[in-house]
């Protein structure tokens, strides 16, 4: 199986649980046959997914004020952005809004983008209420998930919706697809002259 | 190991130090030799027969091949000695005239039809262009399967070489085939050499067959020795119908497993008595052998104990179980990979190879030795592994060395004094260390106390001190646990110096770890904690000129420590090491080379290419190099210049693959997916190793020229005097003083280094020491919101302006594809911390990076990251060498940048620019050729005439030459020898 490598990048807000979220991700299933890396920041993980592997390269960002010019570095080249903010902060929300919407104007054309409502465990103390992040989330055709990292809920989930949006390889595999086409481009032209 | 101490040890004339330094080294060798002997007489607890020892002593040589006329005689054991005979080892002979039987751009169906008139067992390498694998063709037996042809996959991966379905791997091709003459393992029966190299007597019968390359095989004298094997050939041959139709259908032969249980009746021939009887004659003379391999898991553990699988002769009924466990083992995971690759064949057809730049039609006739010059550089003190026996001390005088035991003989290098030279006039390569006699330098040197006590203090070091940074990064397995490991896992014998290395130096392990991503073998490459396999390299080529080495890195405690020990305390730095020390280390570090993996092997190789400027690539590279240095100012911008050198190292990588001038080719030692990093890497030992300190200073120029230097120290000096909390660390610990001088550390010997790849590594390491620092005081995991601030107030604690350009040099030079990866992610990160800090007034002003920044960031990303198409030989920038003649002032040579397809006229006005020639009509670029001289017309090419001559097979000497027309006949010196023509070999 061809293991496809897919830089995801992680946006939001400092402390709403951006690097537990991928904790929790990563450790779950500890894979032994992957080395670990050095620190929390930067992680991967394999999942299958289809007919290939995807390895994620987690690209985590820091998110205080001052280090948001540096995050084109971080997602430019990403697969897909993971978006997180915290159910009980309502300012980490409107942060996220400004994630999206940079993201929009300088992020990767086709990049896959994914909400997720981390600490769903503290719901009594909610400042976002789930229906209005949902719509959010639909109105620019994102994925969107609550998440509880300490109790590991849809956790995987978050990455299994991810690995879905993908689009399989096409253009991209070698020359596999390309030789295909070729052989197959013929058949269709002898099919129009008939 | 004390007995095997050397006896020429010197008693006197040296101070006790340089004795006991000496002895170090000796000890040194002892202890390879020791483990060579372990591994040499592993065999023996199988074997207690007399005979084998034999076989053993057979061993002792290297594997010899006999021909079959003698195993016919009575006393074939001894005849199969006849000295001459024993001069080449099978690996050697194949080393040699692989231009024969390595046909990589042969079709299945060319190679059936050589194949078809060849004797059973004949054989040749191709590469399937639809399973994008080498495949081993065989001729097989025509009475015993319905396939007159068995083509089997080579599975490559990190870095061996195997057959599909066997347990057993190789360090390349060359020792896979050579093990298969020997033993069949999974094939049917052993491979054959053609006739007349199987039986050529002399280098020079080997290098006639290996000229006529492919055309060996319809050449007369590949007819003219095949008559013998008929007379083993069934009389009756049944062609089938069915059996030819079989032929296109590669993957139903693919192996005798498959292929068996594809056609049931044959299978049994392949077993029974007769055919065994046959295999019987053929192998009862080299009873001997067990060529360097290394077992990985095997299919039957148990057998590996009493009856290795490679063993030549077997029972009867051993082969016949043999045969059926390996059909029931084997064959339905067989077929259905078969049926995969089937389908994978069918919709992936690799885009053809380029066609070589150069016509090359018959490799050169002796491939210079991969390998290093293992043999002769051995200190005498190397232990003898193996009793050899009276007969063969007596015969193998002078060429005993490459005959040895262990490293040299079958090793890859083919034995330094097996292959003549590639004679190279006037320019020759870097100096080998010669072989120094040691003896009379004992007597010699007058060794400097301070030097020697400096050097003792530094090799006496403890082995076992891994620093607590490196115990976690090193894993549980202890060294002696890995040391113990690889002996039983090396329950085959083998004096191979690979397997060795495979098994000792962690280095290795990298490439063993199920990794095949490029970013989890960077991860490996920082777990590993080592820098590198290149210092080695270096420590025999130059020693402590540019040793990158981590002080850290001499606790390593391995087998690789020890060897890095040695480099250290020669390159320490500090002191220049005496001649004969020199001498003695370079002895070791011969013998050390020996052990060489495929990839340093190659590594080297290609470096030693790149310095040898009658190869075409070498020309490129080293007319590059001088370029780079003559112009570095006509870059606009460090950034510029860095660009340049990476656009130029990824399309010389595209060459090496295309071309055909590395011999023996690339493929055959390295598996595909791991040429792209033996490329790198290579390219930074031709291309960086040389020019670092061009760049070094030319980047500093342009960061002095721009201001950025000033305001970087000022922003510096204030982000330094902040408190952690004031550049966003918020909870976690920062480091001491005392780490931050540890870091500083880290990050000084970084700046020694040329390879990005380690840079980054390095790099890595100080991350994870922050990161250790961070964690020790909290127990928690730290993201990137905690990280990077604390990232941003280690660099700054640091004060290093220098780190910038560092930091720009990895940015730009590394390996794209390892920038989506973890060395990808915390350089980002550096270079985010840094662009924080040279910004650090406006930000404090503003809290936003100058838009000058972020432009800088978005240019940088889609530089890096837009795919650019695979450079072609054709838009190579090319450099042309031409020299300004005059007649009052003689001969001034400039490097010029001529594209391939720059005419001769465009080359004449670049020339009166660079030369400032007033009147350029009178002037023409003249090719001097051995003292004739011949004027170029305006529309000729010169670059192309460049590589025609470089293709031609005979040497010569040429240069372009650009000077006044003359009037009348003045006299040109033909030769200019000021090392800066162009030389052809």
């Amino acid at each position: 199986m061809a293991i496809r490598e897919l830089k995801v990048c992680l946006l939001g807000d400092t402390g709403v649980g951006k690097s537990s979220i991928v904790c929790r991700f990563v450790q779950d299933h500890f894979d032994h046959n992957i080395s670990p890396t050095i620190g929390a920041s930067f992680l991967t993980k394999t999942v299958p997914s289809g007919n290939e592997l995807h390895k994620f390269l987690i690209w985590d960002t820091a998110g205080q004020e001052r280090f948001h010019s540096l995050a084109p570095m971080y997602y430019r080249g990403s697969a897909a952005a993971v978006i997180v903010y915290d159910i009980t902060k309502l300012d980490s929300f409107q942060t996220l809004k400004r994630w999206v919407k940079e993201l929009k104007e300088h992020g990767p054309e086709d990049i896959v983008v994914a909400i997720a409502g981390n600490k769903n465990d503290l719901g009594d103390i909610r400042e976002v209420p789930m229906k209005e992040a949902k719509e959010f989330a639909e109105s620019i055709a994102a994925i969107f998930i609550e998440t509880s990292a300490r109790n590991a809920v849809n956790v995987e989930e978050l990455f299994q919706k991810i690995s879905k949006q993908i689009p399989p390889l096409e253009n991209h595999e070698d020359e596999t697809s390309e030789s295909f086409k070729l052989s197959r481009q013929p058949a269709a032209s002898t099919r129009r002259c008939c | 190991m004390a007995s095997s101490s050397p006896p020429g040890n010197p008693p006197s004339g040296l101070t006790d130090r340089s004795g006991s330094f000496f002895k170090l080294i000796d000890t040194f060798a002892s202890e390879i030799g020791e483990l060579k002997r372990e591994m040499v007489q592993t065999p023996l607890t199988f074997d207690k027969e007399p005979m084998d020892l034999q076989g053993l002593e057979a061993e002792v040589c290297g594997v010899y091949l006999q021909s079959p006329s003698c195993a016919g005689l009575g006393g074939e054991r001894d005849s199969g000695y006849d000295s001459l005979r024993r001069r080449m080892s099978v690996l050697e002979r194949l080393t040699q005239t692989h231009p024969v039987w390595l046909l990589l751009a042969v079709t299945e169906e060319e190679a059936t039809r050589i194949l078809l008139t060849q004797p059973p067992g004949v054989f040749l390498v191709r590469k399937s262009a639809a399973l994008q694998r080498k495949i081993l063709s065989v001729r097989l037996k025509e009475d015993q399967s319905g396939t007159p042809i068995s083509h089997l996959p080579v599975r490559e991966s990190q870095y061996t070489f195997s057959l599909e379905d066997s347990g057993i791997s190789f360090a390349d091709l060359f020792r896979l085939v050579a093990f298969y003459c020997i033993s069949r393992d999974v094939l049917p029966f052993t491979l054959k050499l053609p006739e007349a190299i199987a039986s050529a007597k002399t280098q020079k019968e080997l290098e006639e067959a290996a000229q006529l390359g492919a055309g060996f095989w319809d050449s007369a004298l590949c007819s003219q020795h095949r008559t013998f094997p008929r007379a083993c050939r069934p009389l009756s041959r049944t062609l089938s119908p069915q059996r030819s139709n079989r032929e296109g259908e590669e993957s139903q032969q693919r192996h005798t497993g498959a292929h068996c249980d594809s056609a049931p009746p044959t299978l049994r021939s392949c077993a029974s008595p007769p055919s065994f009887h046959l295999e019987r004659r053929h192998s009862s003379g080299p009873l001997c052998f067990v060529t360097p391999l290394f077992l990985q898991t095997h299919r039957r553990p148990p057998r590996c104990e009493d009856d290795p699988p490679t063993h030549a002769v077997r029972s009867d009924e051993d082969l016949e179980n043999e045969a059926k466990s390996l059909k029931l083992s084997s064959s339905p995971g067989i077929e259905q990979h078969a049926d995969k690759v089937k389908l994978n064949g069918k919709s992936r057809t690799p885009p053809p190879r380029p066609p070589p730049p150069r016509s090359m039609p018959r490799r050169r006739p002796a491939p210079p030795p991969p390998g290093p010059p293992a043999a002769t550089t051995r200190p005498k003190s190397m232990p003898v592994a193996v009793t050899v026996s009276p007969r063969q001390q007596q015969t193998s005088t002078k060429r005993q060395a490459p005959a040895r035991p262990s490293m040299g003989g079958k090793q890859g290098s083919p034995s330094k004094t097996a292959s003549p030279p590639i004679p190279v006039p006037s320019n020759p390569p870097p100096p080998r260390p010669k072989k120094p006699d040691l003896e009379s330098h004992r007597c010699h040197i007058a060794l400097d106390d301070e030097t020697i006590a400096k050097a003792l203090s530094r090799a006496k070091r403890p082995p076992c001190q891994p620093t607590a940074a490196d115990a976690l990064l090193e894993g549980p397995s202890t060294p002696k646990e890995r040391g113990r490991q690889r002996l039983s896992d090396m329950s085959m014998s083998t004096s191979s110096s690979d397997s060795l290395e495979y098994s000792h130096s962690p280095g290795f392990s990298l490439g063993l770890a199920p990794s095949p991503s490029r970013h989890l073998n960077h991860q490996d490459t920082v777990e590993d904690s080592s820098d590198d396999d290149d210092d080695v390299d270096e420590d025999d080529e130059d020693y402590g000129v540019s040793l990158e080495t981590d002080l850290e890195m001499r606790h390593r405690p391995s087998f690789k420590a020890r060897r890095r020990r040695v480099g250290v305390s020669l390159g320490g730095g500090s002191f220049i090491l005496p001649r004969a020390l020199k001498g003695r280390f370079r002895k070791v570090s011969g013998m050390l080379s020996s052990l060489m993996t495929p990839e340093r092997r190659a590594v080297k190789r290609i470096a030693e290419m790149s310095r040898d400027k009658s190869s075409y690539f070498g020309s490129l590279v080293q007319d590059y190099i001088s370029f780079v240095q003559e112009n570095r100012g006509c870059h606009t911008s460090g950034t510029d210049f860095l660009q340049t050198l990476r656009q130029f190292m990824t399309q010389m990588k595209a060459y090496l693959r295309q071309s055909s001038e590395l011999d023996p080719p690339l493929e055959s030692l390295i598996p595909e997916d791991q040429i792209d990093q033996v490329l790198e890497k290579a390219m930074h030992k031709c291309v960086l190793k040389p020019l670092k300190s061009v760049i070094e200073v030319a980047l500093h120029d342009f960061q002095v020229k721009s201001g950025a230097l000033q305001q970087l120290k000022e922003n510096l000096a204030l982000a330094k005097a902040k408190r952690p909390q004031e550049l966003g660390v918020d909870g976690a610990v920062p480091p001491d003083p005392l780490a931050i001088e540890k870091i500083r550390h880290k990050f000084l010997n970084m700046r020694k280094m040329y390879s990005p790849e380690k840079k980054v590594s390095l790099l890595l390491r100080v991350c994870k020491l922050i990161y250790t620092i961070m964690q020790d005081n909290s127990g928690r995991m730290y993201g990137a919101d905690d990280f990077l601030p604390m990232l941003t107030y280690v660099v700054a604690q640091c004060d290093m302006p220098q780190l910038d350009t560092e930091i720009q040099y990895m940015m730009e030079l590394l390996d794209p594809s390892l920038l989506q990866g973890e060395g990808g992610y915390y350089l980002t990160s550096a270079y985010g911390a840094m662009a924080l800090i040279k910004n650090f007034q406006e930000e404090q002003a503003a809290r936003v990076l100058s838009s000058e920044a972020r432009n800088t960031l978005h240019h940088w990303h889609r530089r890096r990251t837009t795919p650019r198409s695979a450079p072609t030989v054709d838009d190579f920038q090319n450099y042309l060498r031409v020299a300004l003649q005059e007649v009052d002032t003689g001969c001034t040579a400039k490097t010029l940048r001529v594209q391939p397809y720059t005419t001769t006229e465009e080359v004449c006005s670049l020339c009166a620019y660079k030369f400032k020639i007033p009147d350029p009509n009178a002037y023409a670029l003249f090719l001097v050729i051995e003292g004739t001289r011949q004027q170029l017309a305006p529309d000729t090419h010169p670059q192309r005439i460049k590589a025609e001559l470089h293709g031609r097979p005979c040497a010569h000497t040429f240069h372009f030459v650009y000077r006044r027309i003359p009037n009348l006949n003045l006299f040109i010196p033909a030769v200019m020898d000021n090392g800066n023509c162009i030389q052809v070999e």
